[in-house]
């Protein structure tokens, strides 16, 4: 009975209770009132951007923070000297400084800082964050050549880094008195002395932090003493956190890990999910950000990320060209597709060092069958079908790449390409006229060829079905050759011929000298002509652009004339963005592909 | 005793060392940690290239860097782990483990206990229909779940949940023939769980088919879609409705002090549904707060039951505890749902809470409720996929041990006893047909922990499957040993633990050295 009544009382209660409700919450009562406010039309801007790996650190200059994940986001954070256009053009940014060629012998270039440039700290940027940024890319301290600890380098001084060019300037570069300038000269001419040096970490924090300084311009001034009086203590500090210090996964308390210098800043970034910028309100330079909040989210399913952009979970991304993908993309109604070409090229390598049918020693050192050989080979490949039916179905416009050293949509292309003489060539696969070049040459048919093919690439191996008939017409019977260390094996001389991709991170004007100079890394193929040497040695110490360009035309046509192979096509590249949401998007085919033009994007409401 | 755990160990640590070497070797061969820079065209390739043949010992045999690794990882033992870093990154193995070990926890949790609750439940009223079409439809479905590929299932979730899902939001009605899908489909299932005579079916199937669609009327008529609410009258029908419930099961409705004790619960959830909303509003809510009220919950229904008391106090007390919980919850789902609607149209959701992607909206900012919300919106599809495949494997299970406990003699004696139905399956048959789950689950579930591969990567979580997998396509080792490790030991330890619980649970098992 007592508990009847207990339960009585307590709906008498509930009843009285019922009358009154309890007030909303706080938070919710505000985002109902963003919400009304974004249904009146006035959202904030903001976007989402896909992106596969998650950026680990904002020194990109090191060795281990090279990585595309790192660079695109530091490039909407960073001012910088340069960068590269949609044509992979070279354009100024004179937002934080400039920097111009003063003297060819030597070769003298001075940069100089712009006067109101400073980080998101207030501390000005001045002419030490480029004697860093030398000191760290340059290696010229460096008392030790690796390390298999580069946070912790017991005393030694090693900037975990790499730099062609920089090298080359033997003397420590001059500042000038007001610490705005900066002069680095080159002991010998270097062509691409332009790309050479640009803007990296910010010089006091990175002295600060190593060196235990609290004021940034005493820390700035004693990282110019380490550097000009060489004090091995210091710089070994300061090399072990330029290398390491600047690395994180997640919005790093201290805000001086990520300072701003450009368009945007880094306002939040939530470990392997998302990572956000926020327009930077004292960036007053020639690039300002366009829409105001930018997130990137992670994801590296391609597939996924389109069902997240029909989702309205993301605005933008650029996945791995593939037709299943843009199938998919096709169904989606808000999707804007936009197809490109990325740095990477497909090429086709014979190898004629290894004792097989391309090697002049298959015919007693008779190199001038074993060029016609190769020619006959070059000639039957049909490299216009495969960019018909493998490249086309992804790139609409894609075309035969007709160049061995510049990319085509480059400012050169046209001219080199028309010198180098490959269109003519091996214009697309003619096997008559390569069986009767291999009549001529007196080879009997069929000749054997191993075709390396890598084993986990699909692409590679529709290419080969394609080429094998074509070939075989010719008269090469092509052995299928399947590894999954295929990468191990190039130039191995366990095959006579590959089909693969190079890919260039960089218009520079030297890149590819290593791929056809005697003896180069990436000539895996046993090449070697004095005259294609001589030329590279010229071309590295020519900075005029027109005559770069001659050179490069006469090493193109040296290199078609012997035969050494071929480029096929430029690898396809997709970007698709949610037209509802963002507009006016042009992505690059370098880095930093679809973050290119962030200044240009539109947002839904200036449509 | 002692000598069982001994030698068990002596032997599991040989099985993880033996297991960690191959396993390092075969890794080595398999990956390629120069692989992007082979077709690079960098001008300082050759130093990049040895700048990394030194960094991770390369010129050194891959025996040399076992037992680097090996004497790292052998620290943990004392407390000193260094599981080596992701050279790419510059983390720590150990730092990239915890924050797998969380996301996989998070994301598999929830999934876990809900296939295990609703296979083994279904697996028991399958094997009480034996040879009935509801045997035979279940078995059917759970073949077919089994057999279904986490990617595809996970894909047209996506598309139908979740894409198709948000556009209806924007403009929900519901189509007269999802009407008549949902009631005959009610009823049908219901009417075959229940079996019976011809005419208790046709009830069932009534009752099932009439309350199915009263609730989708009230879902129509209330916009329950756009601001669901389950209100005062919602929380008090249910509530009854899970009293009745647990009663049944718990002690039969013939008891009259438990059915009264779990009424009283369900009335005390009743008459608290005001004052909670209050208690949420100036407490503050937060998992520890939530999960507190819970048991405070449980206790307190325990209490009601203990002051109904009787000759049978024990279990009287466990139903009004029992009813307790979910009377707790559907108090906190009520308040839950009020967010919603602010949810929804939250400018950073857009109208979208369904996502296909994540464990959260980024940036976004709310309060206990909002970000609940948004974690039920993010684990939504991939704790279906999980759910849904795996829930299989238990209906199976559970099936097949409650058919071999109820062709045993002591059911066939309880029932020759005159007792009840009920009490023959719920306390006779139903403890006993655990048993041979007590060994699965404890495997299952710490097994777990090595995550899901497959929807951990299309659902982009970050787990303990994504760490392998991306290392492995990055061609990073610390971390994959690392994965490999943990997974090692936890199923070396899954086993062991599964031999005790067995051992504790059936008396005729002895540990024995």
């Amino acid at each position: 009975m007592r508990l009847r009544g207990f339960t009585v009382a307590a709906i008498a209660v509930t009843m009285a209770l019922t009358a009154c409700s309890a007030p909303e919450d706080e938070s919710e009562e505000r985002a109902r009132e963003d919400s009304d406010r974004a249904a009146a039309g006035e959202a904030p801007d903001a976007i989402t951007i896909g992106w596969n790996q998650p950026y680990y650190s904002y020194n990109d200059d090191t060795s281990d923070g090279n990585a595309t994940a790192n660079s695109i986001i530091n490039y909407m954070l960073r001012g910088n000297l340069f960068y590269y256009d949609e044509n992979q053009a070279l354009v100024r940014d004179e937002s934080l400084g400039t920097f111009e060629k003063t003297s060819d012998d030597p070769l003298t270039v001075e940069y100089t800082v712009a006067d109101d440039a400073a980080w998101s700290d207030g501390t000005p940027i001045d002419a030490t964050d480029l004697l860093l940024q030398f000191v760290g890319t340059s290696g010229n301290l460096n008392t030790i050549d690796a390390s298999d600890d580069v946070g912790n380098l017991g005393g030694e001084v090693y900037f975990n880094s790499s730099s062609p060019g920089l090298p080359l300037v033997t003397e420590l570069p001059e500042l000038s008195n007001d610490n705005k300038t900066l002069t680095l000269v080159y002991s010998e001419p270097f062509a691409d002395w332009e790309v050479a040096l640009d803007f990296g970490v910010p010089a006091h924090v990175t002295a600060m932090k190593a060196l235990g300084i609290d004021d940034p311009q005493a820390a700035k001034d004693a990282l110019v003493d380490a550097v000009q009086s060489n004090d091995k203590a210091a710089l070994s500090s300061l090399a072990e956190f330029w290398n390491t210090g600047y690395d994180f996964t997640a919005l790093p308390d201290d805000e001086l890990l990520h300072l701003s210098s450009g368009a945007y800043e880094l306002t939040d970034y939530v470990e392997g999910e998302y990572l956000t910028l926020t327009a930077n309100p004292d960036y007053t330079g020639e690039l300002p950000a366009s829409i105001n909040e930018v997130t990137v989210t992670y994801s590296d399913d391609p597939l996924a990320q389109v069902q997240q952009l029909q989702n309205g979970e993301l605005d933008l991304f650029g996945p791995q060209a593939t037709t299943d993908v843009l199938e998919a993309l096709e169904a989606v109604d808000q999707a804007e597709v936009d197809t490109g070409v990325e740095g990477t090229y497909e090429h086709v390598d014979l190898v004629m060092d290894n004792g097989g049918p391309f090697d002049p020693a298959t015919y007693g050192g008779d190199a001038e069958t074993a060029r016609q050989v190769r020619q006959a080979f070059l000639t039957a490949y049909p490299r216009q079908d495969i960019v018909d039916t493998l490249i086309k179905p992804i790139n609409p416009d894609a075309e035969v790449r007709n160049s061995f050293l510049v990319t085509p949509g480059s400012p050169s292309y046209e001219a080199v390409s028309e010198a180098s003489g490959m269109e003519e060539a091996y214009g697309d696969g003619d096997s008559e006229a390569a069986a009767q070049i291999l009549a001529e040459a007196g080879v009997e048919g069929p000749i054997d060829v191993r075709f390396l093919i890598p084993a986990d690439n699909q692409r590679r191996s529709d290419q080969f079905d394609i080429v094998q008939p074509k070939l075989a017409d010719a008269g090469f019977n092509l052995i299928a050759d399947r590894r999954g260390t295929w990468g191990e094996d190039l130039g191995s001389g366990t095959y006579d011929a590959v089909s693969f991709g190079w890919q260039s991170t960089s218009t520079a004007v030297t890149e590819s000298q290593a791929t056809f100079y005697t003896g180069g890394l990436n000539n895996l193929i046993g090449y070697s002509n004095p005259e294609v040497d001589d030329l590279f040695d010229e071309l590295a110490v020519t900075t005029d652009e027109g005559e770069q360009e001659d050179i490069q035309g006469q090493i193109d046509a040296i290199l078609t004339e012997d035969a050494i192979g071929s480029t096929v096509f430029q690898f396809p590249s997709v970007e698709a963005y949610n037209k509802n949401v963002i507009g006016n998007v042009t992505s690059a085919p370098l880095n930093p592909t679809i973050f290119y033009g962030y200044w240009n994007w539109t947002g839904p409401e200036t449509e | 005793m002692v000598m069982f755990f001994v030698r068990r160990l002596l032997t599991s640590s040989l099985v993880v060392l033996v297991s960690t070497f191959v396993m390092y070797v075969l890794v080595s061969i398999a990956i390629d940690p120069l692989a992007d820079l082979r077709t690079s065209t960098a001008q300082n390739k050759e130093q990049l290239i040895e700048q990394r043949r030194q960094l991770l010992q390369l010129d050194e045999s891959v025996f040399h860097r076992y037992f680097d690794w090996l004497g790292g990882a052998a620290g943990c033992v004392v407390g000193q782990c260094d599981l080596g870093s992701n050279w790419q990154t510059n983390q720590q193995v150990s730092d990239l483990l915890s924050g797998a070990i969380l996301t996989t926890l998070q994301l598999v949790s929830l999934a876990t206990v809900l296939a295990i609750l609703i296979g083994v439940f279904v697996g028991i009223v399958s094997a009480l229909r034996q040879y009935s079409g509801f045997d035979y439809s279940i078995t059917f479905v759970s073949f077919l779940l089994y057999s279904l590929p986490t990617f595809w299932v996970a894909v047209l979730l996506k598309q139908f949940l979740a894409i198709g899902f948000n556009d209806f939001l924007a403009d929900p009605s519901i189509a007269w023939w999802f009407y008549v899908v949902c009631v005959l489909l009610a009823g049908v299932t219901l009417m075959a769980a229940l079996g019976g005579t011809a005419t208790n079916r046709l009830r069932n199937f009534a009752i099932a088919g009439g309350a199915t669609l009263a609730v989708l009327l009230y879902v129509e008529l209330t916009d329950f879609i756009s601001n669901p609410t389950l209100g005062i009258v919602g929380v008090a029908v249910l509530s009854i409705g899970a009293a009745l419930c647990v009663t049944i099961l718990s002690t039969g409705l013939g008891d009259r002090r438990s059915l009264y004790a779990a009424l009283t619960v369900a009335g005390l959830g009743i008459a608290l549904y005001q004052p909670m909303r209050f208690f949420w509003y100036y407490a503050g809510a937060s998992w520890p707060i939530v999960i507190g009220m819970g048991l405070l919950a449980v206790v307190v229904g325990g209490l009601v039951g203990f002051l109904w008391g009787g000759p049978d106090r024990s279990t009287v007390v466990r139903t009004a505890a029992l009813t307790a919980l979910p009377v707790a919850f559907l108090l906190f789902i009520d308040r839950l749902f009020s967010t919603w609607d602010v949810y929804v149209n939250h400018v950073r959701i857009g109208g979208r809470p369904i996502s296909t992607s994540g464990r959260r909206t980024p940036n976004f900012d709310g309060n206990f409720w909002m970000q609940t919300l948004d974690l039920f919106g993010h684990l939504l599809l991939p704790t279906l996929t999980l759910t849904l495949i795996s829930f299989a494997a238990y209906t199976r299970y559970a099936r097949a041990s409650t058919l071999e406990v109820l062709n045993q003699d002591y059911i066939r004696t309880a029932r020759a006893k005159g007792l009840t139905e009920r009490t023959v399956i719920m306390r006779h048959a139903f403890r006993n047909a655990l048993i041979p789950l007590a060994s699965i689950v404890p495997v299952d579930i710490i097994t777990l922990i090595g995550g899901a591969v497959i929807t951990e990567r299309i659902f982009g979580w970050r787990g303990m499957g994504f760490l392998f997998v991306d290392s492995l396509g990055k061609n990073v080792i610390d971390p994959i040993m690392a994965y490999l490790l943990v997974v090692a030991i936890l199923a070396v330890v899954a086993n062991f633990v599964a031999d005790l619980v067995y051992a504790v649970l059936d008396p005729r098992i002895r540990v024995n050295a």
